[in-house]
């Protein structure tokens, strides 16, 4: 595993309507480390991760992930390193099947037979799914749940150094909740979680990122940031809800 | 195609009878299925006006498929009913041509032998032809069927188009239908654009029209983030194929059988008529 997965400099980009959606960002991550993102809608932080597997290129600064800058001539090297699990499992899980869905990245990435069989099984047992049970369902079947567990497979099932999640807990309910962020805390992998669920973040992140309208307003321990009521709400968020019920 | 969403839900498991060794049609390697029904929808559908006992030929060559694939005739007749209402728009247009005896007629419009034998014809053609490949899609799932496409050397681009729209078709009639009661919930309702007492049947129509305006962008926006979607895990602008298992012995004398009764059934026709 790379020591220092993902480092950032400078990074700009405004969206082709003139919104400044990133303006200067400095970033180093480093190798395992479970590091969450979080900001009011619009901050920017979709627009942050989307740059980080070169969906977007940056338009001033620079990435550079492992040693490899982001370059068109490097992005596939790079989408193997760096692999991204969407807010909507919907727009993630397009292949019919769920054998299919998992195994489109391996297949890209130029595996067959039994290396493919054996990394999809391993991915499916990472997210705690049987793959003799899911093999042939069909993705529009499955509950939200089982959606977004199987969108992680898929990622997995690339085996990158770097997962991405862009709100791992959107439309979740509270025991899929629940099993997702046991699972979070199960996966060895360097995690970069953009999300508004500050629970979350407070049960699985130790350094935390706050955008706000394209800047980094603050970077460093969670426990400080999240029980600062004044800066939360002078970024537009609010103390994730364990914290306030204690001091109540 | 919305009408069907309700009618083409597929099973995610095979059925019991499935895995039924006496069930020779389950058997079959499901390009051969594909195979046969489209040799026999193409021997439908090319076989000339009047040849009645070929088609005949061809109806009882399908009983048995309908016995072998076990399908549900509740769904079969549904499907078939809604999808009759739909050509049956077409096929009328073929009753009124000229040609042969004349036997009823209205100001321009006649009906003529002629044309009772085309519309005769051709409504056959075309039940013969969706009962068939009704029976397919009933039998096989979706990812069956595209695979067998795959195995039949489709180009694999359109393949994956193909599954795109079938997997996001359900996602669809979904926002579609989400949006729907979002209006309903607020006292838009379809009726409203004829009820005779209100006055505002052009906002009315105006909504309908913003709503399925709607819908095209959302299914853009949903579409560019399928693109990226896929991109992120190393699409590179080439669909990936599966292998595919190779028909065996059962399925070559499947295809001669289908062959045999095509051929019979044009010769014996040709005779008869």
């Amino acid at each position: 595993m790379h020591h220092n997965p993902i480092s950032i400099k400078k990074l700009s980009y405004v969206y082709p309507d003139g919104i400044q959606a990133l303006n200067g960002i400095n970033l180093e991550i480093a190798a395992t480390e479970r590091v969450a993102i979080v900001g009011a809608n619009g901050s920017g932080k979709s627009t942050l991760l989307l740059h980080l597997n070169g969906i977007l290129m940056a338009q001033q600064g620079e990435i550079v992930v492992g040693e490899m800058p982001i370059l068109p001539r490097n992005l596939i090297a790079i989408r193997n390193f760096v692999g991204i699990v969407f807010q909507n499992p919907d727009d993630q899980l397009f292949m019919p099947t769920v054998w299919e869905d998992v195994a489109f990245g391996p297949m890209n990435q130029g595996l067959r037979g039994k290396d493919l069989e054996i990394r999809i099984a391993e991915a499916m047992v990472a997210v705690g799914l049987d793959l003799e049970k899911y093999r042939d369902r069909q993705s529009q079947n499955l509950s939200g749940g089982e959606k977004k567990r199987v969108a992680i497979a898929g990622v997995l099932a690339m085996q990158p150094q770097v997962l991405v999640f862009d709100e791992p807990s959107a439309q979740l309910d509270p025991r899929s909740r629940r099993q997702l962020i046991q699972l979070l805390r199960t996966l060895p992998e360097t995690q970069l979680i953009a999300t508004h669920d500050l629970d979350l973040v407070l049960e699985l992140c130790d350094r935390t990122i706050v955008l706000s309208e394209g800047e980094i307003v603050y970077d460093g321990k969670t426990a400080q940031v999240l029980s600062d009521r004044q800066f939360l709400l002078a970024h537009s968020l609010e103390m994730p809800l364990s914290l306030s019920d204690a001091r109540l | 195609m919305l009408l069907h969403i309700p009618l083409i839900e597929t099973r995610d498991r095979p059925s019991p009878q499935s895995g039924d060794r006496r069930n020779f049609w389950a058997n079959l390697a499901v390009h051969t299925r594909v195979l046969c029904v489209f040799l026999l929808v193409f021997a439908i559908a090319l076989t000339p006006i009047g040849r009645w006992w070929t088609w005949a030929i061809y109806a009882i060559a399908t009983l048995p498929i309908i016995y072998g694939s076990k399908v549900d005739l509740r769904i079969l007749i549904k499907r078939m009913a809604i999808e009759f209402a739909f050509i049956s728009v077409i096929l009328l247009g073929t009753l009124f041509r000229n040609g042969g005896q004349l036997l009823w007629q209205w100001g321009w419009l006649q009906i003529t032998t002629n044309g009772l034998t085309t519309l005769a014809s051709v409504s056959i053609k075309a039940f013969l032809s969706l009962l068939l490949l009704n029976i397919l899609t009933l039998s096989t799932s979706i990812p069956l069927l595209l695979q067998a496409m795959v195995t039949l050397k489709t180009p694999p681009l359109l393949v994956s188009i193909l599954a795109s729209m079938y997997r996001y078709i359900h996602v669809l009639s979904h926002e579609f239908n989400a949006m729907r009661r979002a209006a309903q919930a607020r006292n838009f309702a379809p009726k409203n654009l004829y009820a005779r007492h209100r006055q505002d049947h052009a906002w009315q129509r105006q909504v309908l029209g913003n709503m399925l305006g709607m819908l095209f962008i959302r299914t853009y926006d949903r579409g560019d983030r399928i693109y990226q979607a896929m991109l992120a895990r190393g699409y590179q602008g080439v669909p990936t194929v599966m292998e595919s298992k190779s028909g065996g012995w059962s399925d070559r004398l499947a295809l001669g059988c289908v062959m045999l009764i095509i051929l019979f059934g044009q010769i014996f026709g040709q005779l008869t008529n």
